[in-house]
Protein backbone atom coordinates (compact mmCIF):
# COMPACT_ATOMS: atom_id res chain seq x y z
CA UNK A 1 0.00 0.00 0.00
CA UNK A 2 2.82 2.34 0.90
CA UNK A 3 4.53 1.53 -2.35
CA UNK A 4 1.33 2.28 -4.27
CA UNK A 5 0.86 5.64 -2.56
CA UNK A 6 4.49 6.46 -3.16
CA UNK A 7 4.10 5.61 -6.86
CA UNK A 8 1.00 7.79 -7.18
CA UNK A 9 2.74 10.71 -5.49
CA UNK A 10 5.72 10.38 -7.81
CA UNK A 11 3.39 10.26 -10.79
CA UNK A 12 1.54 13.42 -9.69
CA UNK A 13 4.80 15.23 -9.09
CA UNK A 14 6.10 14.17 -12.52
CA UNK A 15 2.92 15.33 -14.25
CA UNK A 16 3.00 18.64 -12.35
CA UNK A 17 6.63 19.31 -13.27
CA UNK A 18 5.97 18.45 -16.90
CA UNK A 19 2.92 20.75 -16.98
CA UNK A 20 4.88 23.63 -15.46
CA UNK A 21 7.69 23.13 -17.95
CA UNK A 22 5.17 23.09 -20.82
CA UNK A 23 3.46 26.27 -19.61
CA UNK A 24 6.82 28.02 -19.18
CA UNK A 25 7.86 27.04 -22.70
CA UNK A 26 4.65 28.12 -24.40
CA UNK A 27 3.82 31.27 -22.37
CA UNK A 28 4.01 34.49 -24.43
CA UNK A 29 6.85 36.73 -23.36
CA UNK A 30 5.46 39.55 -21.30
CA UNK A 31 8.74 41.27 -20.73
CA UNK A 32 9.33 44.56 -22.58
CA UNK A 33 10.78 43.75 -25.95
CA UNK A 34 14.04 45.31 -26.96
CA UNK A 35 13.62 48.25 -29.32
CA UNK A 36 14.17 47.02 -32.82
CA UNK A 37 14.90 49.19 -35.85
CA UNK A 38 11.80 49.67 -37.93
CA UNK A 39 12.12 47.83 -41.16
CA UNK A 40 10.59 49.41 -44.22
CA UNK A 41 7.48 47.59 -45.26
CA UNK A 42 8.05 45.59 -48.37
CA UNK A 43 6.14 47.16 -51.25
CA UNK A 44 3.67 44.81 -52.74
CA UNK A 45 3.75 44.95 -56.48
CA UNK A 46 0.33 45.70 -57.95
CA UNK A 47 -1.28 42.70 -59.47
CA UNK A 48 -1.11 42.71 -63.22
CA UNK A 49 -2.73 40.68 -65.86
CA UNK A 50 -0.72 39.74 -68.89
CA UNK A 51 2.99 39.65 -69.33
CA UNK A 52 4.79 41.32 -66.45
CA UNK A 53 8.00 40.31 -68.11
CA UNK A 54 7.02 41.60 -71.47
CA UNK A 55 6.27 44.99 -69.98
CA UNK A 56 9.58 44.95 -68.12
CA UNK A 57 11.52 44.33 -71.30
CA UNK A 58 10.28 47.57 -72.89
CA UNK A 59 12.70 50.32 -71.95
CA UNK A 60 10.98 53.08 -70.04
CA UNK A 61 12.20 56.57 -70.75
CA UNK A 62 10.32 58.76 -68.30
CA UNK A 63 12.86 61.55 -68.60
CA UNK A 64 12.49 61.94 -72.36
CA UNK A 65 10.54 65.14 -73.09
CA UNK A 66 7.21 64.51 -74.75
CA UNK A 67 8.28 66.42 -77.88
CA UNK A 68 11.20 64.02 -78.31
CA UNK A 69 8.94 61.06 -77.67
CA UNK A 70 6.49 62.27 -80.32
CA UNK A 71 9.33 62.68 -82.80
CA UNK A 72 10.47 59.15 -82.00
CA UNK A 73 6.94 57.85 -82.62
CA UNK A 74 6.76 59.74 -85.92
CA UNK A 75 10.14 58.39 -86.93
CA UNK A 76 9.03 54.88 -85.99
CA UNK A 77 5.91 55.21 -88.15
CA UNK A 78 7.96 56.42 -91.12
CA UNK A 79 10.45 53.56 -90.76
CA UNK A 80 7.68 50.99 -90.42
CA UNK A 81 5.91 52.42 -93.43
CA UNK A 82 9.12 52.30 -95.47
CA UNK A 83 9.69 48.69 -94.41
CA UNK A 84 6.11 47.80 -95.32
CA UNK A 85 6.47 49.53 -98.70
CA UNK A 86 9.61 47.49 -99.38
CA UNK A 87 7.67 44.34 -98.60
CA UNK A 88 4.74 45.36 -100.82
CA UNK A 89 7.16 46.08 -103.70
CA UNK A 90 9.08 42.81 -103.23
CA UNK A 91 7.00 40.46 -101.09
CA UNK A 92 9.38 38.10 -99.31
CA UNK A 93 9.32 36.83 -95.75
CA UNK A 94 12.72 38.40 -95.06
CA UNK A 95 11.50 41.84 -96.11
CA UNK A 96 8.26 41.47 -94.19
CA UNK A 97 10.17 41.07 -90.95
CA UNK A 98 13.20 43.23 -91.76
CA UNK A 99 14.54 45.22 -88.81
CA UNK A 100 14.53 48.98 -88.65
CA UNK A 101 16.62 51.37 -86.55
CA UNK A 102 13.60 52.57 -84.61
CA UNK A 103 14.33 52.80 -80.85
CA UNK A 104 10.90 51.35 -80.19
CA UNK A 105 11.91 47.95 -81.51
CA UNK A 106 15.56 47.85 -80.50
CA UNK B 1 0.99 68.25 -112.59
CA UNK B 2 0.20 64.52 -112.67
CA UNK B 3 -2.64 63.54 -110.34
CA UNK B 4 -2.67 59.90 -109.29
CA UNK B 5 -6.48 59.82 -109.37
CA UNK B 6 -6.48 60.97 -112.99
CA UNK B 7 -3.85 58.54 -114.29
CA UNK B 8 -4.65 57.30 -117.77
CA UNK B 9 -7.03 60.12 -118.59
CA UNK B 10 -6.33 62.24 -121.64
CA UNK B 11 -5.36 65.87 -120.92
CA UNK B 12 -8.81 66.96 -122.07
CA UNK B 13 -10.53 64.45 -119.76
CA UNK B 14 -8.29 65.45 -116.85
CA UNK B 15 -9.12 69.12 -117.46
CA UNK B 16 -12.82 68.30 -117.47
CA UNK B 17 -12.51 66.59 -114.08
CA UNK B 18 -10.36 69.36 -112.62
CA UNK B 19 -12.90 71.95 -113.78
CA UNK B 20 -15.43 70.27 -111.47
CA UNK B 21 -13.31 71.10 -108.46
CA UNK B 22 -12.77 74.10 -106.25
CA UNK B 23 -9.33 75.31 -105.22
CA UNK B 24 -8.98 75.52 -101.46
CA UNK B 25 -6.02 77.05 -99.65
CA UNK B 26 -5.30 75.63 -96.21
CA UNK B 27 -3.15 77.90 -94.03
CA UNK B 28 -0.06 76.52 -92.32
CA UNK B 29 -1.17 74.38 -89.39
CA UNK B 30 -4.80 74.52 -90.48
CA UNK B 31 -7.12 71.53 -90.65
CA UNK B 32 -8.50 70.17 -93.91
CA UNK B 33 -10.81 67.75 -92.14
CA UNK B 34 -11.05 65.94 -88.83
CA UNK B 35 -11.55 62.33 -87.89
CA UNK B 36 -15.26 61.50 -87.93
CA UNK B 37 -16.28 64.45 -90.10
CA UNK B 38 -18.75 63.66 -92.87
CA UNK B 39 -16.74 62.96 -96.02
CA UNK B 40 -18.45 64.60 -98.96
CA UNK B 41 -15.37 65.86 -100.81
CA UNK B 42 -12.08 64.34 -101.84
CA UNK B 43 -8.98 66.40 -102.46
CA UNK B 44 -6.17 66.43 -104.98
CA UNK B 45 -3.05 67.98 -103.49
CA UNK B 46 -1.89 70.81 -105.71
CA UNK B 47 0.83 72.45 -103.62
CA UNK B 48 2.32 71.94 -100.15
CA UNK B 49 1.79 68.92 -97.92
CA UNK B 50 -1.04 67.25 -96.07
CA UNK B 51 -0.42 65.33 -92.87
CA UNK B 52 -2.81 62.47 -92.13
CA UNK B 53 -2.94 61.70 -88.44
CA UNK B 54 -4.72 59.53 -85.90
CA UNK B 55 -5.20 60.34 -82.22
CA UNK B 56 -3.11 58.38 -79.72
CA UNK B 57 -2.76 58.66 -75.93
CA UNK B 58 0.84 59.55 -75.08
CA UNK B 59 1.53 59.92 -71.34
CA UNK B 60 -2.12 60.59 -70.75
CA UNK B 61 -2.30 63.30 -73.39
CA UNK B 62 -4.09 62.89 -76.68
CA UNK B 63 -1.68 63.54 -79.51
CA UNK B 64 -2.11 63.43 -83.27
CA UNK B 65 0.30 60.83 -84.61
CA UNK B 66 1.41 61.03 -88.23
CA UNK B 67 0.23 58.12 -90.33
CA UNK B 68 0.98 59.40 -93.82
CA UNK B 69 2.06 62.59 -95.55
CA UNK B 70 0.69 63.51 -98.95
CA UNK B 71 2.61 65.45 -101.59
CA UNK B 72 1.41 67.33 -104.70
CA UNK B 73 -0.44 65.06 -107.11
CA UNK B 74 -1.59 62.68 -104.39
CA UNK B 75 -5.18 62.10 -103.34
CA UNK B 76 -6.54 62.82 -99.87
CA UNK B 77 -9.89 61.84 -98.45
CA UNK B 78 -11.06 58.96 -100.60
CA UNK B 79 -13.46 58.15 -97.78
CA UNK B 80 -15.71 60.55 -99.70
CA UNK B 81 -16.24 57.77 -102.26
CA UNK B 82 -16.45 54.85 -99.83
CA UNK B 83 -19.43 54.27 -97.51
CA UNK B 84 -20.17 55.26 -94.78
CA UNK B 85 -18.62 58.52 -96.08
CA UNK B 86 -16.85 59.54 -92.86
CA UNK B 87 -13.22 60.55 -92.58
CA UNK B 88 -11.22 57.93 -90.68
CA UNK B 89 -8.17 60.19 -90.23
CA UNK B 90 -7.53 63.84 -89.55
CA UNK B 91 -5.79 65.95 -92.20
CA UNK B 92 -3.80 69.11 -91.53
CA UNK B 93 -1.42 71.23 -93.56
CA UNK B 94 2.05 71.61 -92.03
CA UNK B 95 2.64 74.52 -94.41
CA UNK B 96 0.35 76.60 -96.59
CA UNK B 97 -1.19 74.10 -98.94
CA UNK B 98 -3.48 74.22 -101.92
CA UNK B 99 -5.86 71.41 -102.80
CA UNK B 100 -8.55 70.88 -105.41
CA UNK B 101 -11.74 69.80 -103.69
CA UNK B 102 -14.05 67.51 -105.68
CA UNK B 103 -17.49 66.92 -104.26
CA UNK B 104 -18.74 63.34 -104.35
CA UNK B 105 -22.02 64.37 -105.88
CA UNK B 106 -20.44 66.29 -108.76
CA UNK B 107 -17.77 63.67 -109.43
CA UNK B 108 -20.25 60.79 -109.40
CA UNK B 109 -22.60 62.67 -111.73
CA UNK B 110 -19.71 63.30 -114.13
CA UNK B 111 -18.64 59.63 -114.01
CA UNK B 112 -22.24 58.58 -114.74
CA UNK B 113 -22.30 60.81 -117.79
CA UNK B 114 -18.79 59.74 -118.95
CA UNK B 115 -18.49 56.04 -118.05
CA UNK B 116 -15.10 55.64 -119.75
CA UNK B 117 -13.60 58.36 -117.56
CA UNK B 118 -15.51 57.03 -114.56
CA UNK B 119 -14.02 53.59 -115.16
CA UNK B 120 -10.46 54.98 -115.18
CA UNK B 121 -11.08 57.04 -112.05
CA UNK B 122 -12.63 53.99 -110.39
CA UNK B 123 -9.59 51.89 -111.28
CA UNK B 124 -7.23 54.55 -109.93
CA UNK B 125 -9.25 54.71 -106.74
CA UNK B 126 -9.07 50.92 -106.41
CA UNK B 127 -5.28 51.15 -106.72
CA UNK B 128 -5.11 53.79 -103.97
CA UNK B 129 -7.32 51.80 -101.63
CA UNK B 130 -5.53 48.55 -102.45
CA UNK B 131 -2.10 50.08 -101.81
CA UNK B 132 -3.24 51.43 -98.47
CA UNK B 133 -4.64 48.02 -97.56
CA UNK B 134 -1.43 46.20 -98.49
CA UNK B 135 0.64 48.70 -96.54
CA UNK B 136 -1.47 48.55 -93.41
CA UNK B 137 -1.63 44.76 -93.65
CA UNK B 138 2.17 44.52 -93.75
CA UNK B 139 2.57 47.01 -90.89
CA UNK B 140 0.02 45.14 -88.83
CA UNK B 141 1.76 41.81 -89.42
CA UNK B 142 5.14 43.29 -88.44
CA UNK B 143 3.61 44.54 -85.21
CA UNK B 144 1.99 41.15 -84.56
CA UNK B 145 5.32 39.41 -85.14
CA UNK B 146 6.98 41.63 -82.53
CA UNK B 147 4.16 41.01 -80.06
CA UNK B 148 4.54 37.26 -80.52
CA UNK B 149 8.34 37.49 -80.10
CA UNK B 150 8.02 39.57 -76.93
CA UNK B 151 5.44 37.17 -75.57
CA UNK B 152 7.65 34.17 -76.34
CA UNK B 153 10.64 35.89 -74.68
CA UNK B 154 8.51 36.56 -71.60
CA UNK B 155 7.48 32.91 -71.40
CA UNK B 156 11.11 31.76 -71.73
CA UNK B 157 12.23 34.06 -68.89
CA UNK B 158 9.66 32.65 -66.49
Amino acid sequence: MDMLLMGLCMTFIGVAVTAMAFVAATRPRSSTPAVQPELPAAKVAPARFFSDRVAASIPLQPTVPIEVLLLQIENHVRLEQAAAESFVAFPTQALLHSKTTSPFVN
Amino acid sequence: MVYELLNGLSPAEADQVLALGTRVTVPSGGPLFRLGDPADRLFLTERGRIRLTLPMLVRGRQEDILIEEKSPGETVGWSALVPPYSFTLSATAPLETEVIALSRETLCAFCDSSPAVGYKIGMNLAILVGQRLQLVQAMWLREMQRTVELRAAGVRER
